[in-house]
């Protein structure tokens, strides 16, 4: 496999080129996180890839089983901790299924609303620092004042910036504050009116576009094979969204409004563009959302909760379309207050799987840009 | 090329318009009422039922009482014991800011401040006393008002409900007020 140069002279056997295998990691600064990637070079081209995740195992998994439900939601929302809203809601949706729970109208609506907000947090926090991993520095610049409009309306309506605990079995926390909804057009309205300068910064810059189109192809079969989900799998034309085909919350009154993005390339640059586009998709529902609260007549957004509050017997899949991909929690309860186990689905941990068959013929410097454009958390991957 | 003079055009854009960072020691951020910055105890009102130490995930309440005998007040009477709070710390550096125990204090003894000026060099430091959380209340902020179609709070509810009964009552008596003037 190995090619070898044949030398005559003086300095022939340093010519010889013999496989190397590289380290990316567990602490390099282009991979966010302790993501280690074990790579064999010859000489600037990756012959194979093996990522080797983790280094930042909490064993969420076992932990569940010792908690109680309001407990879990607190652990739930850590994992990804880009996406916590999203995270905590695979739980209680969960939960809720099994007990055959209703929720308020009132909660479901401001669910999708906070929902949609986190996912514009997320997919922001990846518009700027993708670029940030391929040299340009002003983006995240300009990502990051956007992500602190909606910051604070987060803020504002849970307390907390990164870990929400806003969900409850049964519906939220706490009712909106008085005024909320209009601050939150606000920051949405913002943030679009100054999405398209990000847009114009980065996806027209021709370094950009050539570090990044035709790089790291995804085909429609590899997404298939590995499980990829979420964007990622959107980019590579897999025209599959939860939110779409298998409604929660109340995105099946919002299918008008709902638009599923997908490209065809399954390059970085389609990946980005997803996630680009995916962002104004988002800021839309999420107005859709504010409308119909103000709409909703007068109401609870939480139902009274027992003290000790027990899952019945049996077992239940929920997922949701958190938004790095699919995220699933398969709940299997005794009966208990505790359940006997919560398998988590999380979207990052298939993304990264791919980077086997991704990274083999490229040559080292696209290696960032590929790593990058998979979007992941590595808390996520690891759990 | 083209490319460039797009960069330039928003760097000179963004250079006149004001800075949106926040120049944080000599500015203090305004945080919302809700923010969970810390946990402040009112220790009037603990009664040391120790819901808040069993509730928290990662069990960094530490909470210790003794009984005490309180004297009967009258002759003939039973003397009552009370719990008194001899220690409650929370341990910050452990704390997974939930605000489970907030939420299940059934007295009101717990409240969060979005205070946050608290971080130390040292991880013991982080374990603060109930004289410190005590403190710590003078800072907690009133909740915000809710939004118009959210549901009244339960005192309103419960004192409607009153009033209704009331007015039956007194209807019914009315009735049969009536009813023993007609045929007596």
């Amino acid at each position: 496999m190995t090619a070898r140069t044949v030398g005559v002279g003086i300095g022939a056997d340093q010519l010889d080129t013999t496989d190397m295998v590289l380290n990316i990691g567990p602490q390099h600064p282009s991979t966010h996180g302790v993501l280690r990637l074990r790579l064999v070079l010859d000489g600037e081209r990756i012959v194979s890839a093996e990522p080797i995740v983790g280094y930042m195992h909490r064993g969420a998994e076992k932990l569940f089983e010792v908690r109680d439900y309001r407990q879990i939601v607190m652990l739930a929302n850590r994992h990804d901790w880009l996406s916590a809203f999203a995270n905590e809601l695979g739980v209680v949706l969960a939960v809720e299924r099994m007990l055959g729970m209703e929720v308020p109208q009132r909660a479901v609506w401001a669910r999708t609303l906070l929902a949609e907000l986190n996912r514009v947090l997320n997919h922001l926090m990846f518009l700027g620092s993708y670029p940030l991993e391929l040299g340009a520095i002003t983006p995240i610049f300009h990502a990051f004042r956007e992500r602190e409009e909606i910051q604070a309306v987060m803020e504002e309506i849970s307390g907390g910036r990164m870990h929400f605990m806003f969900n409850r079995v049964g519906g939220l926390k706490e009712d909106l504050p008085a005024g909320w909804i209009g601050r939150v057009r606000h920051a949405v309205a913002t943030v679009r009116t100054r999405l398209s300068g990000l847009d114009d910064l980065v996806s027209g810059n021709e370094i950009f576009r050539a570090r990044t189109r035709g790089v790291g192809v995804l085909t429609p079969a590899l997404v298939a094979a590995y499980g990829v989900s979420g964007p990622i799998a959107r980019a590579s034309g897999v025209d599959f969204d939860l939110r779409r085909d298998e409604p929660y919350l109340a995105y099946g009154e919002l299918a008008d409004v709902l638009r599923v993005v997908t490209r065809e390339e399954g390059d970085c640059l389609a990946r980005f563009e997803c996630l680009l586009e995916q962002v104004h998709v988002s800021l839309d529902l999420a107005d859709a959302c504010c409308d119909r609260l103000d709409e909703l007549p007068q109401g609870p957004v939480n139902l009274r909760l027992p003290k000790v509050l027990k899952a019945p017997e049996g077992h239940t899949y929920a997922w949701t379309e958190n938004p790095l991909g699919l995220n699933g929690y398969y709940l299997v309860s005794r009966g208990e207050k505790t359940p006997w186990r919560l398998k988590l689905r999380s979207a990052s941990y298939n993304n990264v799987q791919v980077l086997t068959e991704l990274l083999p013929g490229c040559l080292i410097a696209d290696m960032v840009a590929i790593l990058g454009s998979l979007f992941f958390v590595v808390g996520d991957i690891d759990k | 090329m083209k490319g460039l003079a797009k960069g330039l055009a928003v760097t000179l854009k963004t250079l006149t318009k004001r800075s949106v960072t926040q120049s944080y020691p000599e500015v203090l951020p305004e945080l919302p009422p809700r923010s969970r910055g810390v946990i402040a105890l009112f220790e009037e009102n603990c009664t040391v039922c120790m819901l808040c130490a069993r509730e928290c995930p990662d069990w960094c309440i530490y909470i210790d009482s003794h009984k005490e005998v309180v004297p009967a007040r009258e002759p003939g009477a039973r003397d009552r014991t009370r719990n008194v709070l001899d220690r409650f710390a929370i341990d910050y550096a452990l704390c997974m800011y939930c605000g489970i125990c907030v939420e299940v204090c059934p007295f009101d003894a717990l409240f969060w401040s979005p205070e946050f000026e608290y971080a130390t060099d040292d991880i013991l430091e982080l374990t603060h006393e109930k004289d410190k959380l005590r403190e710590w209340m003078w800072t907690v902020p009133p909740p915000p008002a809710l939004d118009e179609h959210a549901e009244d709070p339960k005192e309103l509810i419960q004192a409607r409900k009153a009033v209704e009964k009331a007015e039956k009552a007194a209807a019914a008596a009315r009735a049969a007020a009536a009813k023993a003037e007609e045929n007596p």
